[in-house]
C-alpha cells in the first residue's frame, strides 16, 4: 500500500497519468483530439519545448538559482542564423548546424562567466542577456533578408522519418537518452548533482564547481539553438521572437518534471513528461471553443492546480 | 509547583530517532543545566519547547497545566524565551531592531515606534556595557558585528522577550570571560525573580559556576536529574558517556613516539594564513599528530588552508619532499592530500544522492574517470566501505538515510579508494556515535601503519590522548605547547589551552 | 555557526561601506546623474523642463511597478505576475470609467476599485506562494497567466480610450506645475511612510533569514502575503500612471513591463535573495532604463541597433548594480 502511494507520488508517473487523463479529455471534447496524427503533431510541438527544456535542466539541476531565462532569446536567434545560413538550401544544413550550435554556446559561455566570475545571480544575468539577444535579433533582422528552411529540414521536423514518426521525435527521444545516460552514467552527471545539491561539499570534494557551471550554461544555449533550428523547420521561416514563448514554459516542463529549483534534485525523464504536459494542456485549450480570455485562465489555473502536485516547500517548523 | 515539565517527548527525523524521550522539569527560579554529547538531543529537546521543532509525542505542561505549543509565536505567547545555538538573527537589521523583532513597539498600530523601539533595547545593551567590545552600537548592522558580538546580541534578543522560562542553547561558546561573567550576572538576578531557566554549555566550570541542577541526557534520552551541589564533574561525565566510560579508541594508549624511519609524510614551516600564524612541524609517515587546544583557535583553519581551501599568506609546505601549494582542493587531492571536515552538512555530505555517489568523487578525480560504471564503482566502493563497517542496505539508498556516524563512514570512505599520502582530519567526530568513533580511530590507526601521515584536530581531548603519537596544541593562532611522551597528559593539555586564552 | 578566529579578525565598517550602507542607492543615483550629464552632452534640449517631464510621465508607470516588486524581494521573493496585474487594473480602470460615464466621480470610483483589485491580485499571490508553499517563479508566472485571461476577459482588443478628464490631468498641470510632480511627491510621501512602517522591517528580516524570522516569532506566511499585497497595490498605482500615460487600455501592456520591473530593482542595489531593499534605488533604476533608451536615442545609433545597444547598456549597468550591492554587503 505504502510502495502504491509513494509510487503514486513520483513526480513522472503524476505527469504520465496526467497526460493519459489530459488526452482522454481531449478526445472527450473534441473527438479525434487522440488520434494517431494529432498525437504525431502535439509530439512535434512537445519535442522543441523538450529540447530547450533538456538545457534548462541542468542549469536548474546545478543549484545556486540556476536558471536560464535567455533560452527564448538564443532560440529566436538560432531560427535567424540557420534560416539565413542555409537560406532554402539543403547544402546549407550543416553549416547552419554548426553556426547555430556554435551561437548557443557563446551566449551560454557569456551567461556562465557572469554567473560564476562576477557572481552575478543567474537570474539577472541571463535576463540582462535576453534584453542583448532581443536587440541583435532586430539588428539582424534589419540587415539581412529573413531566411528560409531548408526543404531537408523542413522534412525532418514535419515529415515521417523512419516507422512513420518524424525525424524531431527522434532527435527528442535521442535527447532523452542523452541526458538520461549523461545524467546517470556520467562522472559529469553525478557532479552537477553534487553541484546542485551541496555545492561546498562538491567543492570540497574536487569537483571544478565554475567550470561546472560555466559548461551548463553551455549546454544550455546550446540544446535552445537546436531547438531553434528545429523551429525553423517547422515553421518554415522564422519571425520576430519566436523562441520567446520557451523562456518560461521551459522552466515549467522542468519544475512538472519533478526537478526542484533548488537544485540537486530531479531528472530530465520527468522534463519529457512535463513538456509533453503542458503541451497537451495547450492543445486542449485550442481545442475547445472558447475565447481567448477563458483559455488563458484555465491554463493559468491549471498549472497553479497541478504544481500543487509537486514538490511544494519545506514547512518551516521541522 | 514546577513551571515546566515535559514528559515523554519524542521526535523523529525520518529514520533517524532525535529524541527518544525528553522528561524535564524545570522550577522557578532554578538554572537547569542540560548535559549530553554533541547529538544526544538536547538541540531538539529545547526546540520542542520553543516550538520550532514539532514534537512526534510527549506532553508539556507550563504551570502544571497541559499546553499545546503550536509553533515559535505561540511558545513565545505562553511565555518562553530561547537563544538559539545558531543564532536566529537578520544580518541586514541593526542591533536594536534585532533585539525587538519579536515585538516590534508600534504606534497607530502599523509605524514603529523609533523611541520606544531604542529605549526598549536600551534596557538590554546596557546590561553589558564595557564587555561587547569595539564597533558595537545599538545601530551597527549585526552582519558587521563579530561572532561573540552576535552572540550577545542573540542574548539580549532572548532576554528581551521577558519571558518566564528562559532557554540558553550554548549561549557562550563564543564569548570571552568578561562577557560570561557578566551574562552570569545577569541569569543570577533573573534567578532571583523567580524565572526559570534551561541553560545548556560544554564547559564544566560555567555550570559549576551557575547551574542548580542537571539532566543528563543521553542518546536521545533523559538519563538523569541531578543537584548540581551534591554531584562532582566526573559522576556528571560518567553518566554523559554511558557504560563505555572511557573512549573505546583510548583503552590501548598510542605509542609515545614511534620510530618513524620511513621520513616525513609532510613539513610545514612557519605557515600563517587567516586565523593561524607561523606554524611548523613535520608529521612523519605513520604519525599520527594531534592538534588540540580550545575550540576555534586556528587548527580547522589552518588544516582548511593546508587543503587548498582557505587562504595562506606565508610559509611553506613540503609533501613527501615536494612543495606543495595547493591553490583549491581539487588540487590538493590530486596531490595526495585528504581531509574530512567534523561539518559533514557542509563539507561533506551530497544530500539526497545515493551513498554511491557520495564515496566515489574522489576516486573519480584520482583516476580522471568520464564515465561512471556503476559495477566497476560497486568494486572499489564496497572494500572501502566495508573498512570502515559501514552500515547500509543498498548503494543506492540516499546518503541521508543513514545515521550521523554511518554519513561520516561514508564520507571517510571516499578517501580510502586511492590512498592519499596525508589525511587531515578536522575534528572528525563530531556528533557521531561511540561505537562509530571506535571504528574511525581503529582505521585511523590502520592508516597510520600503512604509511600515512595523519594529521588529527579533535575537540575531545580524550581523543588526542589516545591516539596521537604527538599532541601541538593551539592557542590563539598559534603553536604554544607541544605534548609528546609522557607529556601527553589530560593535565597538561588543560593547562596549556587556557594557558592566557 | 562556531566561530572561529578568522572571523574575529575581520574588520569593521569603513567609510565608503558606510555611505553604501546608510544609502545603498548611491550608485544607482550616480549612474542616473552620469546618465543625465550624456543624454545632456548629446542633446541639450533633453535636459530641458519638458523632455524631463516628458521622461518622468512616460517612466512614472515603470518606476511604481518597480517599487512594487521591491517589496517582495524585501522578503526573498519575487512577482512576475506584476506586469500582469497592471495591465488588468489598466483594462478594468478604462472599462468602468467609461461606463460610469468618463465623470470625476467615475474616475475615484474606478480608481478605488483598481486599488482593491491591485490588492485582491496581490492577495492571491501571497496565499499561492507563501501558504500553499509554491515555488514564486513558477507560480506567479501561473497568475501572470491566469490575470492576462481575465484582463482578456473585460477588454478582449486594446484601444478602448480612457476619459479626458483622466488622461488630461495627468498629462497636464495643477497650479503651474506639471501633475507627475505632484504625483512624485506623494510617491515620495508615501515610501517615506511606508518605510517607518513595522511590515517593512519584517519584510527584511524575513528575507534576510526566512528560518530564523520564524524562530523569532514573527507570522512569517501572513507578512510575506502582506508583502504581495503591497506588490499588488504598487501595480495598481502603475497602472494609474499609465493609464494617464496611454490614454487607453491594453490587456497586453503590462506584459513585458514585468521583466523591466526585477531589472530595476537589481540596478537600484537591491539584493534579489532579499534582506537588503531600497525603493528609492528602484526608483532610480527605473530612471536608468529609462535613461538609457533616451541616451540611445539621442546618441544617434542607427535605429535598427538601437535594442541592442539599449540590452547591452542595461546588461553592464545590471552588473554594476549587483557588484556595488555586493560591495555595500561585503
Amino acid at each position: 500500500m505504502n510502495v502504491a502511494i509513494s509510487f503514486l507520488k513520483k513526480p513522472l508517473v503524476i505527469a504520465l497519468l496526467l497526460i493519459v487523463a489530459l488526452l482522454y479529455l481531449g478526445e472527450g471534447l473534441s473527438p479525434g483530439f487522440a488520434s494517431a496524427d494529432q498525437i504525431l503533431r502535439l509530439l512535434i510541438v512537445a519535442s522543441l519545448l523538450g529540447i530547450v527544456a533538456a538545457g534548462q535542466n541542468v542549469v536548474i539541476l546545478g543549484g545556486r538559482e540556476g536558471i536560464d531565462l535567455s533560452v527564448g532569446g538564443v532560440v529566436s536567434l538560432s531560427a535567424i542564423i540557420a534560416g539565413n545560413v542555409m537560406n532554402g538550401a539543403d547544402g546549407g544544413i550543416l553549416p547552419a548546424v554548426l553556426a547555430c550550435l556554435a551561437a548557443g554556446a557563446f551566449f551560454g559561455l557569456l551567461n556562465g562567466l557572469g554567473v560564476t566570475l562576477l557572481r552575478i545571480p543567474p537570474l539577472v544575468m541571463t535576463l540582462g542577456m535576453l534584453g542583448v539577444l532581443q536587440g541583435l535579433l532586430v539588428v539582424i533582422r534589419n540587415g539581412i533578408p529573413s531566411g528560409r528552411a531548408a526543404p531537408g529540414l523542413s522534412a525532418f521536423v514535419t515529415q515521417p522519418l523512419v516507422l512513420g514518426i518524424p525525424g524531431i521525435i527522434w532527435l527528442w527521444i535521442a535527447v532523452g537518452l542523452f541526458m538520461a545516460f549523461m545524467l546517470s552514467r556520467t562522472v559529469f552527471g553525478h557532479r552537477i548533482y553534487a553541484i546542485g545539491s551541496n555545492e561546498h561539499a562538491a567543492y570540497m570534494a574536487g569537483v571544478p564547481v565554475r567550470r561546472m557551471r560555466i559548461g551548463l550554461f553551455m549546454i544550455s544555449g546550446m540544446f535552445a539553438a537546436v531547438a531553434g533550428l528545429c523551429l525553423l523547420g517547422y515553421s518554415g521561416s522564422s519571425f520576430a521572437n519566436v523562441g520567446e514563448q520557451y523562456m518560461l514554459s521551459s522552466i515549467i516542463a522542468v519544475v512538472f518534471g519533478g526537478t526542484s529549483l533548488a537544485g540537486g534534485k530531479g531528472g530530465y525523464t520527468g522534463t519529457m513528461a512535463g513538456a509533453l504536459l503542458l503541451v497537451i494542456l495547450q492543445g486542449i485549450l485550442t481545442t475547445v471553443n472558447i475565447d481567448e480570455s477563458g483559455r488563458q485562465m484555465v491554463f493559468g489555473a491549471t498549472l497553479l492546480l497541478l504544481m500543487l502536485f509537486y514538490g511544494r516547500g519545506r514547512a518551516m517548523r521541522a | 509547583m514546577s513551571k515546566l515539565k515535559l514528559n515523554g517527548v519524542s521526535k523523529a527525523y525520518g529514520a533517524t530517532l532525535a529524541l527518544r524521550r525528553g522528561d524535564l522539569e524545570i522550577a522557578a527560579g532554578e538554572v537547569h543545566v542540560l548535559m549530553g554529547s554533541n547529538g544526544s538531543g538536547k538541540s531538539t529537546l529545547c526546540k520542542i519547547i520553543a516550538g520550532s521543532v514539532r514534537p512526534d509525542g510527549g506532553e508539556i505542561l507550563i504551570d502544571g497545566q497541559p499546553v499545546t505549543i503550536s509553533g515559535p509565536q505561540s511558545a513565545r505567547a505562553q511565555g518562553i524565551g530561547i537563544f538559539y545555538q545558531e543564532l536566529s538573527l537578520a544580518g541586514n537589521r541593526s542591533v536594536e531592531e534585532n533585539i525587538c523583532l519579536a515585538m516590534l513597539p508600534v504606534k497607530a498600530r502599523m509605524f514603529i515606534d523609533r523611541a520606544a523601539l531604542k529605549a526598549r533595547a536600551a534596557r538590554y545593551i546596557d546590561l553589558f556595557t564595557g564587555v561587547f567590545g569595539d564597533g558595537f552600537a545599538a545601530e551597527t548592522l549585526v552582519g558587521n558585528l563579530r561572532a561573540d558580538q552576535r552572540q550577545l546580541v542573540e542574548i539580549m534578543k532572548a532576554l528581551a522577550s521577558e519571558a518566564p522560562i528562559l532557554i540558553f542553547d550554548e549561549p557562550t561558546s563564543a564569548l570571552d570571560r568578561a562577557q560570561v561573567d557578566r551574562f552570569f550576572d545577569i541569569l543570577r538576578r533573573l534567578k532571583r525573580d523567580g524565572r526559570g531557566i534551561i541553560f545548556i554549555s560544554h564547559r564544566m566550570d560555567e555550570i559549576t559556576a551557575i547551574g542548580d541542577r542537571v539532566t543528563i541526557i543521553r542518546d536521545g534520552e533523559t538519563i538523569k536529574t541531578l543537584n548540581l551541589n551534591e554531584t562532582d564533574p566526573a559522576a556528571v561525565i560518567r553518566l554523559m558517556v554511558g557504560g563505555a566510560g572511557d573512549m573505546p579508541a583510548s583503552r590501548s594508549s598510542a605509542p609515545a613516539v614511534a620510530s618513524f624511519a620511513t621520513g616525513a609524510a609532510m613539513t610545514v614551516d612557519k605557515l600563517s594564513g587567516a586565523g593561524f600564524r607561523n606554524v611548523s612541524f613535520e608529521v612523519a609517515k605513520g604519525e599520527i599528530l594531534g592538534l588540540g587546544g580550545l575550540h576555534g583557535q586556528g587548527q580547522s583553519a589552518m588544516l582548511r588552508a593546508i587543503f587548498g581551501a582557505g587562504a595562506i599568506t606565508s610559509g611553506g609546505i613540503r609533501i613527501g619532499g615536494d612543495h606543495f601549494d595547493a591553490r583549491s582542493p581539487r588540487d590538493a587531492i590530486r596531490r595526495g592530500c585528504a581531509y574530512v571536515s567534523g561539518d559533514r552538512g557542509r563539507d561533506g555530505v551530497i544530500v539526497g544522492r545515493p551513498i554511491i555517489e557520495n564515496v566515489t568523487p574522489i576516486h573519480y578525480l584520482r583516476d580522471r574517470l568520464m564515465i561512471a560504471h556503476p559495477r566497476s564503482l560497486k568494486e572499489k566502493a564496497m572494500p572501502a566501505l566495508a573498512a570502515m563497517h559501514t552500515k547500509f542496505a543498498s548503494l543506492l539508498h540516499p546518503i541521508n538515510s543513514l545515521s550521523g556516524g554511518n554519513q561520516q563512514k561514508v564520507i571517510i570512505a571516499r578517501w580510502l579508494i586511492d590512498r592519499p599520502d596525508v589525511l587531515l582530519l578536522d575534528d572528525p567526530t563530531k556528533g557521531i556515535d561511540l561505537s562509530a568513533k571506535a571504528d574511525l580511530f581503529a582505521l585511523i590507526r590502520q592508516l597510520a601503519a600503512d604509511g600515512l601521515g595523519i594529521l588529527l584536530y579533535s575537540s575531545e581531548d580524550a581523543e588526542l590522548l589516545g591516539n596521537a603519537n604527538r599532541i601541538l596544541v593551539f592557542n590563539g593562532g598559534s603553536v604554544t605547547r607541544e605534548l609528546t611522551g609522557e607529556d601527553r597528559t589530560r593535565y597538561n593539555l588543560y593547562q596549556a589551552a587556557y594557558e592566557a586564552a | 555557526m562556531t566561530p572561529t578566529t578568522t572571523e574575529t579578525l575581520s574588520s569593521h565598517a569603513g567609510g565608503l561601506k558606510l555611505w553604501l550602507e546608510r544609502y545603498p542607492f548611491l550608485p544607482a543615483l550616480i549612474i542616473v546623474v552620469a546618465l543625465l550629464a550624456l543624454n545632456g552632452a548629446f542633446s541639450p534640449n533633453s535636459l530641458g523642463y519638458r523632455s524631463l517631464t516628458g521622461l518622468l510621465s512616460t517612466y512614472m508607470a515603470l518606476i511604481m511597478l518597480a517599487i512594487a516588486q521591491t517589496y517582495v524581494v524585501s522578503a526573498g521573493d519575487i512577482d512576475l505576475s506584476a506586469g500582469a496585474t497592471l495591465s488588468l487594473v489598466n483594462v478594468a480602470i478604462v472599462v468602468l470609467m467609461e461606463k460610469w460615464g468618463g465623470g470625476a466621480g467615475a474616475v475615484v470610483g474606478a480608481m478605488l476599485l483598481g486599488v482593491l483589485l491591485g490588492l485582491v491580485c496581490g492577495v492571491i499571490n501571497g496565499i499561492v506562494v507563501a501558504a500553499l508553499r509554491l515555488q514564486a517563479i513558477v507560480a506567479t508566472f501561473a497568475t501572470s497567466i491566469f490575470f492576462t485571461g481575465v484582463a482578456l476577459y473585460v477588454m478582449p482588443v486594446a484601444g478602448t480610450p480612457a476619459p479626458a478628464l483622466f488622461w488630461r490631468t495627468y498629462g497636464g498641470r495643477l497650479l503651474g506645475l506639471p501633475f507627475v510632480f505632484y504625483v512624485l511627491a506623494a510617491l515620495a510621501l508615501l515610501l517615506f511612510l511606508l518605510s517607518r512602517t513595522r511590515l517593512v522591517t519584517q519584510l527584511l528580516a524575513v528575507g534576510d533569514d526566512q528560518q530564523a524570522a520564524y524562530q523569532t516569532g514573527l507570522p512569517v506566511v501572513l507578512i510575506r502575503i502582506k508583502g504581495y499585497a503591497l506588490c499588488g497595490l504598487f501595480s495598481a498605482l502603475a497602472a494609474f500612471c499609465l493609464t494617464g500615460d496611454t490614454a487607453s487600455g491594453d490587456p497586453l501592456v503590462g506584459g513585458k513591463m514585468t521583466l523591466y520591473s526585477v531589472a530595476a530593482v537589481v540596478l537600484g542595489g537591491s539584493a534579489l535573495a532579499g534582506g537588503w531593499t531600497t525603493v528609492v534605488g528602484s526608483l532610480l533604476g527605473a530612471l536608468t532604463i529609462g535613461l538609457v533608451n533616451s541616451l540611445v536615442f539621442f546618441m544617434g545609433t542607427p535605429s535598427e541597433w538601437q535594442n541592442f545597444v539599449q540590452g547591452l547598456a542595461i546588461l553592464f549597468v545590471l552588473m554594476a548594480g549587483v557588484l556595488a550591492g555586493r560591495r555595500a554587503r561585503a
